[in-house]
């Protein structure tokens, strides 16, 4: 391992966050990590975004959406 | 021949993985397949023969909430939200014979919600410029790479987790609609890029684009929005 530094650890710290593949080892990149809070901080605020668009867009489809699903659909099998 | 062998042993756990998405009771059916002996094959075998409204009302509607959220953030508003999902499992019920068990159906059902999406309610709302918005630089989108002092940055995370919902959804909701559907996609989801690219038919490159892109507009909102109500403190701003 090793450190990647800090210009490679915030072009591909999206993608290491999220377990994708990029240009940088992702082992160099948490060595970096580990060693300057400025991109910590910054990984702190990627993940923080991301959990916090999930927690605002969650939604309960209205009750009666269901019933009108099944409807449609044994409708459509009648028809067919 | 080993080769093959190992193959095979490999596919029993990635499998299993897959079964692991699928969810409420599904699980245990799944499951019972595998371990099922020969006594119990006549059962499986009904269950094969089962009737194909009830097994994709089984497996897809438990996804009736999430997809109901995703075309929220699409249409904007509840009553075309709903349209589209009943429109998304009509279709998804009337192609269901194309859908291979054991892939991703949650995948499949968001394919199939962002096409009907895009071919129907998307003309209606009459966006501008969405054919061009990849094309244009990051200065002309606006929003700044940085917006705070390196020093503040757990300010700023601080900040954007006590935002309430209402402002962050107000936030992905003025972004563009390409890179909102991939923050949605990856951030609300968890969609794997291949997946998003699948979904939205863009190459790997375009989703992280658009995802990169899309996060960096809303933080910037965040932040000013943030700025206005005054939670950041203002020593820790940088002057841009």
């Amino acid at each position: 391992m090793t450190d990647c530094g800090c210009e490679k650890a915030r072009r591909d710290l999206e993608e290491y966050l999220r377990n994708e593949v990029c240009k940088t080892e992702h082992s160099d990149i948490a060595e970096h990590l580990e060693h300057c809070a400025g991109c910590r901080d910054e990984a702190l605020v990627a993940r923080t975004l991301t959990e916090v668009v999930a927690r605002a867009c969650k939604e309960s489809a209205p009750e009666e959406l269901r019933d009108q699903v099944l409807t449609k659909l044994r409708a459509v099998q009648a028809a067919h | 021949m080993f080769a093959t062998l190992e193959r095979l042993d490999h596919e029993a756990p990635l499998l299993a993985g897959a079964d692991e998405q699928v969810p409420g009771g599904l699980r245990s059916a799944a499951v019972d397949w595998r371990v099922m002996s020969d006594s119990t094959d006549q059962a499986a075998q009904t269950e094969q023969k089962q009737d194909p409204r009830a097994q994709f009302e089984e497996q897809a509607l438990p996804f009736m909430d999430q997809l109901y959220a995703a075309a929220m953030r699409m249409t904007r508003n509840p009553a075309d939200a709903a349209d589209l999902v009943q429109e998304t499992f009509v279709k998804g019920f009337a192609s269901w014979k194309t859908f291979t068990q054991g892939t991703n159906l949650k995948a499949w059902l968001y394919r199939i919600l962002t096409n009907t999406y895009i071919n129907t309610y998307r003309k209606k709302q009459r966006e501008p410029y969405q054919g061009t918005i990849d094309d244009l630089e990051d200065w002309q989108l606006g929003g700044a790479e940085s917006t705070t002092a390196t020093s503040s940055r757990s300010a700023e995370a601080e900040a954007i987790d006590h935002m309430p919902a209402s402002v962050v959804k107000d936030a992905l909701q003025s972004i563009p609609e390409d890179f909102r559907l991939a923050v949605y996609l990856a951030d609300v989801e968890g969609f794997a890029y291949q997946e998003i690219a699948d979904i939205m038919k863009t190459p790997i490159g375009t989703v992280m684009s658009r995802l990169h892109r899309g996060r960096r507009m809303l933080r910037e909102l965040l932040a000013e929005y943030a700025k206005e109500r005054g939670i950041t403190p203002a020593a820790t701003r940088s002057t841009k």
